[in-house]
């Protein structure tokens, strides 16, 4: 669960920018690489799982607060391209219902694609290594893997949101010994504990992995013995 | 989430918001989201949120219902200030009445506007299958929602769903994902082939109803203008701390007529009741 629920106004406005610069660079890169593909038949696919997207962060486990985002899932189906973009609507379309910020969509979309694409690219180099026929192994390990690495990215951008340029331009004074606001300094201490935070994250959310992947591993299994055509369309 | 009480407040209510263009309500949600980006003061954002729930009471819809719906937000707004806790409940409290300000605005707007209207006037300035994927999930939502209450029913009754018995229930469950995702793209494939039959080239087809812009949308805009100006008056030069206690005095006042209107008029207190 890599989804960043920090509220609007609170990351600083250049990461916030940086986030929907790069969303809309991968996001036309990634509508011009489906230009070609037969969007009649991709588009109803699009919707299906952004909503089944929407419907998993709907669905909370309780005893440990944890709810799946199915994203995995989402790039086996849809490719790289088309799992970004349903990404980006399912981000757009939560932040409208005040489930993470509106500014903080370009980041959240950045996160979560991250984890759809690398998901597809495990699942697939998995499948070439292991050769398993059921497929159920390939996309456990590609959804474990992808959930340790898009986290690992949102503790990135967690972290580089409290060295904002504004910060690194006070360190420069203080080292020139030209001044700069102290002020700033302090801001930088009272901020989050990085290490303590990062601890934190990668002590609680294993098992909370564990479980989304166990269950993408189900349903790709599932969907693979009643639809093959949607998770391997080559062989269909 | 209650998606589908949300689409039923934003296509049955009746007050001055319903009657204002999407355009003009996106402007709004958006002005008082600027505003949260650039205030950091406690007493401002205070009065924003408090000015907020004024607004909700003249939208004559179950307040409490709405106001809930927009406090998920602060759960993780709470999680995110001990985080970066520094002894300062100002602190803190700015952080969470950022996320209650921001979500607030927003479930204002996708209460008082349907879904269709919205997407046909932020489609303009998005790709055309980002557009139709915003159609075609939000259609899609309400056949998986259905379909998944009927499936969670289905698992319960016959013991798919078991007290004690979790790898099973997990397994039953995950099939179960995969059910939805095959049976509802096979609805969606046939929303989508009717919708190509009756001539849908892409463009969605919303606010036609509502074309002039009149005084409720001027409304809208100068709140939003009120609210954004207030925040720019209060972050020039470091804050104007006088000026905070003003802006909250006001904020309260507006709310306790807005609640007085909710309750006494013509609803006989209907409206706070529910």
């Amino acid at each position: 669960m890599s989804h960043m629920h920090i509220p609007d106004g609170v990351l600083p406005v250049w990461i916030v920018t940086a986030g929907w610069i790069a969303t809309a660079i991968i996001l036309s890169f990634s509508i011009r690489r489906v230009g070609g593909i037969d969007l009649k038949r991709k588009i109803p696919l699009i919707g299906i799982i952004s909503a089944l997207m929407i419907v998993g962060m709907t669905l909370e486990i309780v005893p440990i607060a944890y709810h799946i985002n199915l994203t995995v899932l989402a790039g086996i189906v849809l490719g790289p391209a088309l799992a970004f973009i349903a990404v980006f609507i399912v981000d757009l379309l939560i932040s409208m219902f005040g489930h993470g910020g509106v500014t903080v969509v370009g980041l959240n979309t950045i996160i979560i694609g991250a984890e759809a694409v690398l998901g597809y690219y495990l699942f697939q180099l998995f499948r070439e290594v292991m050769r398993n026929k059921s497929i159920f192994w390939e996309s456990t390990l590609a959804a474990l893997l992808s959930l340790f690495l898009s986290t690992s990215i949102m503790l990135g951008v967690v972290y580089a949101s409290h060295v904002s340029p504004e910060k690194i331009e006070d360190i420069k004074h203080l080292v020139s010994g030209t001044g700069g606001g102290t002020g700033e300094m302090q801001t930088r201490e009272d901020g989050i504990n990085f290490p303590r935070f990062a601890k934190a994250v990668f002590i609680l959310c294993p098992l909370g992995w564990i479980l989304e992947s166990v269950i993408t591993g189900l349903v790709v299994k599932y969907v693979f013995r009643v639809r093959p055509d949607l998770i391997l369309p080559q062989q269909a | 989430m209650d998606v589908s009480a949300i689409d039923y407040y934003a296509n049955h209510g009746t007050s001055f918001l319903h009657g204002a263009r999407a355009v003009s309500k996106i402007l709004f949600a958006s002005l008082v989201i600027a505003s949260v980006v650039i205030s950091g003061s406690f007493y401002l954002l205070l009065a924003v949120y408090l000015s907020l729930l004024a607004l909700v009471f003249w939208t004559r819809l179950p307040v409490l219902k709405i106001v809930t719906i927009a406090a998920y937000p602060a759960i993780f707004a709470v999680i995110f200030a001990a985080a970066s806790w520094n002894g300062s409940f100002v602190s803190a409290g700015v952080i969470v009445l950022k996320a209650l300000c921001a979500a607030l605005a927003m479930v204002i707007l996708i209460v008082t506007t349907p879904y269709p209207d919205v997407f046909s006037s932020i489609g303009p300035v998005l790709p055309r299958i980002v557009t139709e994927g915003l159609f075609l999930t939000y259609r899609s939502l309400f056949i998986l929602l259905e379909l998944t209450d009927n499936l969670i029913k289905g698992l319960r009754v016959r013991g798919g769903l078991t007290h004690g018995k979790y790898i099973k229930n997990v397994v039953n469950f995950s099939s179960g994902i995969g059910l939805l995702l095959v049976r509802g793209l096979d609805l969606s494939e046939k929303f989508y082939g009717v919708l190509n039959i009756r001539g849908y080239g892409g463009r969605i087809s919303g606010g036609g109803r509502r074309d002039k812009t009149g005084v409720n949308d001027f409304t809208a805009l100068a709140i939003g203008a009120l609210i954004f100006g207030a925040a720019i008056l209060t972050a020039r030069d470091g804050g104007l701390p006088t000026y905070d206690v003003y802006i909250l005095a006001l904020s309260v006042s507006v709310l306790i007529v807005s609640a007085a209107y909710a309750l006494f008029q013509k609803t006989g207190g209907k409206a706070w009741k529910r």
